[in-house]
């Protein structure tokens, strides 16, 4: 599978004019997006859209514009709809189960934005959302690989969308999946306590067979759920030995560490699967924690791939000299949710 | 290409919890729908509803739950999900092996507890037991959990087609080598968030529902589960297989966010692609499980979509009309109900209808029957257009 365009909207400049470098700092312990002026989207449709959908369509429209012809839209979102789940339900018991307006129920389902994109391309065909928590984009990943595989010469729009809402913020925060104290994205990786910080962000890709003209080709996908980090090491050695080519090797494993004391163990005994060829990088300091961040990382890959611009800042541990010297032609990208589920994803040009 | 078999099959509704159960009502053609006893809501009385009459905690002491974070719709899928596990005769190390796939869809989640999540989410202090079980995710997560399942698992949300894309991920997870077997299906619970959602849109019937009448004027909601075991036909020569698998088809209707276009592209499409996947022609499909909602929009719809295809509309039913509407499991359900008029030639009726829509003149089937069945379709569509069918055929 080859990955085309690809648009993403984060809490970093990597709408407009990508610049990763300048890391802009999260405010409130929490990383929100830069959201763009979403020209492509009528301002009386825009209006009446939640966040979720708005981030999702603005990211989708840019890419649609030059696929008029996609074969089917593939998404992937723990909490797409739910502001508008927690309006309606704020509806429901302020006026006592009395009469409702609808709106807010319709765009509560995690289908809204998969079907606000078709609805606004006009287009006919696959439209699905899976929904699988810390796994919901690998599953649309997967979906994505399986139809091309079904149907060779399509091309499909896949994506992934989460938001901080009202909702999700206030139940992750409870149970303990964010930091009690106040920090910023920079120190992320410092502290030593359980909870990681807030993120949101959308990305989309135009995904077809066509290696021509694509900016990185998703060789493989593996994903499982353990709460064992010897048996997610033992995955990932079976996902390399499957997938690594001759004379090839892992340039840069992308993992989602995260902050979260409880979780550091799953990546460190990963990385000790890679010798010194391999730099070890991080990106959640850019994104946020989030369900769906896989796809930011999967974004940054293709960016990475296609450009050979590396930001500095995601370097965990690195030979000195290998920014300057050293193509990155393969990535193989960790991360886990809650460590419960675990998946990998291996990308190259 | 290797053809995908249903091994095991596992119900809850109104109508029972059992497949059994299931099948001696719909051939009795029992109606289900009551007033709601165990929800909390203005509308108890006043609605109708295919509500469950067993409670949380008998279906927990009935399951061996001892979790306090376990939500009624997760406790419906369990109950459906044990039956159709056993009914396949899957072992425990089956069930956990790294082939073994689970695709569960749902709409509501944990929803259902609409006033505990009131209170989580204004919450700063204080949670309930319950701030990991709303989401769509979790059902599919604690069976993964509680049988050790190492394959792929995954949610789907299509609204209410969602089990019907569970259904066609699992099959498609097989054909593709990514799962030697896939335990699919869907479930939702009654709540008191989508009765007034649904309400809000006034598409809730005062009285029974009335698939395909003239006089229809809404639906009622229900709740349920249901799971299939699907395998591959050449890795289970010794099993029993109910049906196979043969058509599948998603489309978009791209339309409104809550209502189907006139024409019914979605509806034709999802139906069209699936006869052209099951390699048949309209006229060998003999029995269609409709979508049948009875709302003013949807019975219409679909029946218009059924007249561009069929030159002439093969018997078809509702079974929205005993159960009521059950969102993400309705597509597992019917797919249940199919594959047993389809295994042993029945055709249970609709309930409720006197006189036909005008511009399409058509009835749907009204007494129980035998009748001949090679291929079935079961429809599905759902808010934001998505619009799902399958097809299933004699082994």
């Amino acid at each position: 599978m080859y990955i085309h365009k690809s648009v993403c909207i984060s809490p970093q400049h990597t709408f407009d004019k990508i610049n990763l470098e300048d890391v802009v700092a999260s405010a409130e312990s929490k990383m929100t997006v830069i959201e763009p002026k979403y020209e492509n989207i009528p301002l009386n449709i825009l209006r009446r859209m939640g966040k979720a959908v708005r981030m999702g369509v603005g990211a989708a429209m840019p890419l649609v514009r030059d696929y008029p012809e996609l074969n089917g839209i593939i998404i992937g979102t723990a909490n797409g709809g739910m502001e508008d789940c927690i309006k309606f339900l704020y509806q429901v018991i302020k006026y006592d189960e009395g009469t409702l307006t609808p709106t807010n129920f319709v765009q509560s389902t995690n289908n809204a934005i998969a079907a606000q994109i078709g609805l606004s391309t006009h287009n006919n065909n696959y439209n699905i959302t899976h929904v699988h928590r810390g796994l919901a984009f690998e599953n649309s990943l997967l979906d994505a690989m399986m139809l091309l595989k079904e149907n060779p010469n399509s091309t499909y729009l896949l994506g992934s969308v989460d938001e901080i809402s009202s909702y999700n913020y206030n139940l992750e925060k409870l149970g303990g999946w964010y930091k009690k104290e106040t920090i910023t994205n920079s120190d992320l990786y410092k502290t030593n306590t359980e909870g990681s910080m807030a993120g949101e962000h959308a990305s989309m890709f135009i995904v077809n067979n066509r290696k021509e003209g694509s900016s990185a080709k998703v060789k493989a996908l593996k994903t499982l759920h353990t709460d064992n980090a010897e048996e997610v090491k033992a995955q990932l050695k079976i996902f390399l030995q499957n997938n690594l080519s001759a004379n090839q090797q892992v340039d840069l494993f992308l993992t989602g560490e995260d902050g979260d004391s409880r979780h550091n163990h799953f990546y460190t005994s990963c990385e000790e699967l890679f010798n010194e060829r391999t730099a070890i990088a991080r990106f959640k300091h850019l994104s946020g924690e989030h369900p769906t961040v896989v796809s930011f990382a999967l974004w940054l890959s293709c960016f990475i791939l296609s450009t050979q611009q590396v930001p500095s800042n995601i370097f965990k541990n690195t030979p000195d000299n290998y920014r300057d010297t050293k193509p990155i032609n393969t990535i193989l990208i960790y991360n886990n949710c809650k460590g419960l589920q675990h998946g990998f994803i291996w990308v190259e040009k | 290409m290797s053809r995908i078999v249903v091994t095991g099959m596992g119900v809850i509704s109104a109508l029972g919890n059992s497949v059994n159960a299931n099948h001696d009502a719909l051939i009795k053609g029992t109606c289900c729908i009551s007033s709601l006893e165990l929800v909390k809501t203005k509308y108890a009385a006043t609605l109708r509803f295919g509500e469950i009459k067993i409670e949380n905690h008998q279906l927990k002491n009935n399951l061996s739950v001892n979790e306090n974070n376990v939500t009624r719709t997760t406790l419906l899928a369990l109950h459906a999900f044990n039956e159709a596990v056993a009914d396949s005769r899957l072992s425990n190390v089956e069930l956990a092996s790294y082939d073994t796939a689970l695709v569960a869809a749902s709409t509501v989640g944990g929803m259902c507890l609409t006033d505990e999540l009131y209170h989580d989410s204004n919450a700063t202090t204080d949670g309930s037991p319950y701030l990991a079980s709303y989401d769509c995710g979790f059902t599919a997560l604690y069976l993964q959990h509680r049988y050790g399942i190492k394959g792929v698992v995954n949610s789907v949300n299509t609204a209410c087609s969602s089990s019907a894309n569970a259904i066609m991920f699992g099959a498609r997870l097989i054909k593709n080598g990514f799962a030697k077997r896939a335990i699919v299906g869907g479930t939702d619970s009654l709540a008191k968030f989508t009765i007034n959602g649904f309400n809000s849109l006034n598409i809730l019937a005062p009285q029974n529902c009335r698939p395909f009448d003239k006089e229809r004027n809404g639906l009622n909601l229900g709740e349920g589960a249901a799971f299939l075991v699907l395998e591959r036909e050449e890795d289970v020569p010794s099993k029993k297989s109910y049906a196979v698998l043969t058509g599948y088809a998603n489309a978009n209707d791209a339309f409104h966010p809550s209502s189907l276009s006139e024409n019914g592209e979605g509806p034709y499409l999802a139906m069209k692609e699936s006869l052209r996947v099951a390699k048949l022609n309209p006229s060998q499909i003999n029995f269609i499980s409709t979508h049948g909602t009875g709302t003013e929009n949807n019975d219409e719809v679909e029946s218009r979509a059924m007249m561009r295809i069929f030159d002439s509309v093969p018997p078809f039913a509702s079974t929205k009309s005993k159960i009521g509407h059950t969102l993400g499991a309705a597509a597992a359900i019917e797919t249940v109900f199919s594959i047993l008029a389809l295994s042993n030639n029945e055709v249970y009726p609709s309930l409720n209808f006197t006189t036909p829509i005008e511009s399409t003149g058509l009835k749907p089937v009204t007494a129980f029957h035998k009748h001949n069945i090679e291929n079935v379709m079961a429809n599905s569509f759902g808010f934001g257009g998505n619009c799902s069918s399958l097809v299933f055929s004699k082994n």
